[in-house]
């Protein structure tokens, strides 16, 4: 059962006030729940410590794709109907090679962009759970949990206010 | 430390986060202007004329094209390769230049990777017709098949560039669609229209630009970026490899490869060039697509083409040095003079030579000029496939069996109705889809001033 829970939210409205108020609150032990933006930030990335694994994850399915076209060719080519070209060998492995190369490609670009749709749960006709509507636009939205701040209302809507945020307001909302 | 101007603004005017979206989508918001309509039918009749070519050409049988068992491969292969060429600029522009750091990239890749998608749906589309019997065409795929569990050839070309081709047309849609989903968030975010706000909203994927989201986004950009540049070189060396692996004359070269790599991706930019032009007087992109997004296409240009010549040089003088008779008469006889002489210096002068027009400043800030260039550059493009599918084939080894070739009426309505196929294809990206990638752009509208210290050490922070 998905529980509304109480936001407070920080509105910035640039880059610079948005990173210097998220360091800053950092420092001070304030629980960030999440930080919404037009464009990716260097310095919210790496600050809010979520660790993503799909680089490796592809190049496992890389490496699943190797083998299986390689060993699927050898065992089509040699095994299932060997045929004869004029005494070339069967196994013409160096000539596999280009259909391995390009057909591994397409097996990381589809289990990669499935991975990436499962595990950050976006897919088609998905409804948006949207915390401030301007965030895809103009505004740099950092969103806090009320249960689990680290620190008080009052001294974090302080801090925000003098880091350059134009507005820090209440909301009731659920989000995974 | 040396300092000059190599790049000014890549964004013209000062401009709020708020106002690059409302900019960017103003085509989108506006009402459709009369222009739009007009070459949109003009496009479709094209298409039309395409679909009646290719109806007649299912019915009736290859008979109906101008090829004969000497050239057997004639305006459809010229046109496949021309078309997987264009479909070469929007990865290449995507994918080399985010490795080279180059912002200016972000206001033409998204025009470049659309254009890349129709493409190669239109280069698709010839050596599918070209089976004869396209409804069978899944006898090319690796199945055991009910001839008994005979499987196709994997040392075939022909199946390397069927493998090729079907990677990169999914590997450039999956990139360009996944590229556009913050910014269709945008629009489900900022439209006052409730049948917008569903429509994109479906295809935003629930998008709300979240840390998280943005984490895993880059991630999938890097793997998708990484694996894609390796396709663009693979992809056309494959398409090389349906002539360079022959023992035609002319064909039969170690050169095919990465000339055919480079020549895509001169013809590719060219479009580029195109349609940024068109973006830029019809939807007044201009201060976004500057003309010192222009000037940098075109200095590419320059470099791309002097390969090019390199390469033509190169292809005469082997033939020369070979010491083969057969190399010296194709190249000698039946491209530098002969029936064909008209596509050879047709190729020369616009690819080799009339790029170096470039080298002027005030040629590359004439905007009329790069456009009338740019299409110049594709239709010597399109001479260059021509030359290398038709002459060589034409004159083979045995002189009884040379036979010219004379494309019908039909072979040319099925390329008309690819370009109007294409021409389709981007008026409706111009109409219904952000023309620039608007997040991408909002990010670099920091780095907003003249860059005259890119050689500054250590400066490495676009990401």
């Amino acid at each position: 059962m998905i529980m509304n829970k109480r936001y407070l939210i920080g509105v910035f409205d640039d880059e610079h006030t948005l990173v210097d108020a998220f360091e800053k609150a950092l420092e001070k032990g304030v629980v960030i729940e999440e930080v919404y933006t037009p464009y990716p930030i260097h310095e919210i990335l790496t600050g809010m410590k979520n660790k993503t694994n799909i680089t490796t994850a592809a190049f496992f399915f890389g490496l699943f794709a190797v083998i299986m076209l390689l060993g699927g060719m050898y065992w089509a080519a040699v095994v299932s109907w060997p045929l004869h070209f004029g005494g070339k060998p069967f196994n013409t492995f160096p000539s596999f090679i280009v259909v391995t190369i390009v057909a591994t490609i397409l097996t990381i670009t589809i289990l990669t962009l499935l991975t990436f749709s499962v595990r950050s749960k976006i897919y088609p006709g998905k409804k948006a759970d949207i915390i401030d509507i301007r965030a895809t636009d103009d505004k740099f939205i950092i969103l806090l949990d009320q249960e689990k701040m680290g620190m008080g209302k009052p001294e974090i809507t302080k801090l925000f206010q003098n880091q350059g945020a134009t507005e820090v307001y209440e909301k009731d909302a659920n989000t995974n | 430390m040396y300092k000059t101007s190599i790049r000014g603004k890549l964004i013209d005017g000062e401009k709020s986060l708020s106002q690059i979206s409302q900019e960017i989508l103003a085509p989108i918001d506006a009402k459709t202007p009369t222009w739009w309509y007009i070459a949109l039918g003009i496009s479709l009749a094209m298409f039309a004329f395409g679909v009646k070519s290719v109806y007649i050409t299912l019915t009736q049988g290859i008979g109906t094209w101008g090829v004969n068992s000497t050239v057997a491969w004639g305006w459809e292969i010229i046109n496949f390769v021309w078309w997987i060429g264009i479909g070469h600029a929007g990865t290449a522009f995507s994918i080399f230049l985010l490795i080279l750091r180059q912002k200016w990239r972000t206001a033409i890749n998204r025009a470049a990777e659309a254009m890349t998608v129709v493409a190669v749906f239109c280069a698709a589309l010839f050596p599918l017709v070209h089976m004869g019997r396209p409804w069978l065409f899944f006898y090319i795929f690796p199945y055991p098949n009910t001839r008994g569990p005979l499987w196709v050839n994997f040392n075939s070309p022909l199946f390397w560039d069927f493998m090729a081709i079907s990677a990169y047309l999914l590997i450039s849609a999956s990139f360009w669609y996944f590229g556009m989903v913050p910014d269709f968030a945008t629009i489900r975010d900022t439209t006052k229209s409730k049948i917008k706000k569903a429509v994109y909203g479906f295809f935003a994927f629930g998008w709300t630009g979240s840390s998280r989201e943005w984490l895993r986004y880059e991630g999938l950009a890097f793997v998708l970026g990484g694996i894609a540049a390796v396709l663009v070189v693979s992809v056309h060396s494959i398409v090389s490899t349906d002539f360079a692996v022959s023992v035609e004359p002319g064909w039969h070269t170690t050169l095919f490869p990465p000339y055919f790599v480079v020549g895509a991706i001169f013809s590719g930019f060219a479009m580029v060039l195109t349609l940024v032009t068109l973006m830029k007087k019809l939807y007044n992109m201009g201060d976004f697509i500057t003309e010192n997004h222009v000037d940098a296409v075109c200095r590419i240009l320059v470099f791309i083409s002097l390969i090019m010549g390199t390469a033509y040089i190169t292809e005469i003088f082997i033939a020369w040095y070979s010491g083969s008779e057969y190399e010296m008469y194709t190249f000698f006889k039946n491209r530098i003079t002969g029936p064909y002489v008209l596509e050879f210096w047709g190729m020369f002068i616009f690819n080799a030579l009339m790029p170096q027009l470039f080298w002027s400043k005030k040629v590359r800030r004439n905007i009329w000029v790069v456009f009338v260039i740019s299409l110049l550059i594709n239709l010597g493009m399109w001479f260059e496939r021509f030359n290398i599918v038709v002459t060589s084939l034409s004159k083979n080894y045995l002189p009884a069996s040379w036979a010219e070739y004379h494309p019908t009426i039909i072979e040319i309505g099925f390329f008309i109705g690819t370009l109007g196929m294409f021409a389709s294809g981007v008026l409706l990206f111009f109409r219904y889809i952000p023309q620039i990638a608007i997040a991408e752009v909002k990010m670099i509208s920091k780095y907003n001033t003249q860059q005259t210290d890119h050689l500054k050490p250590g400066h490495h922070d676009y990401e």
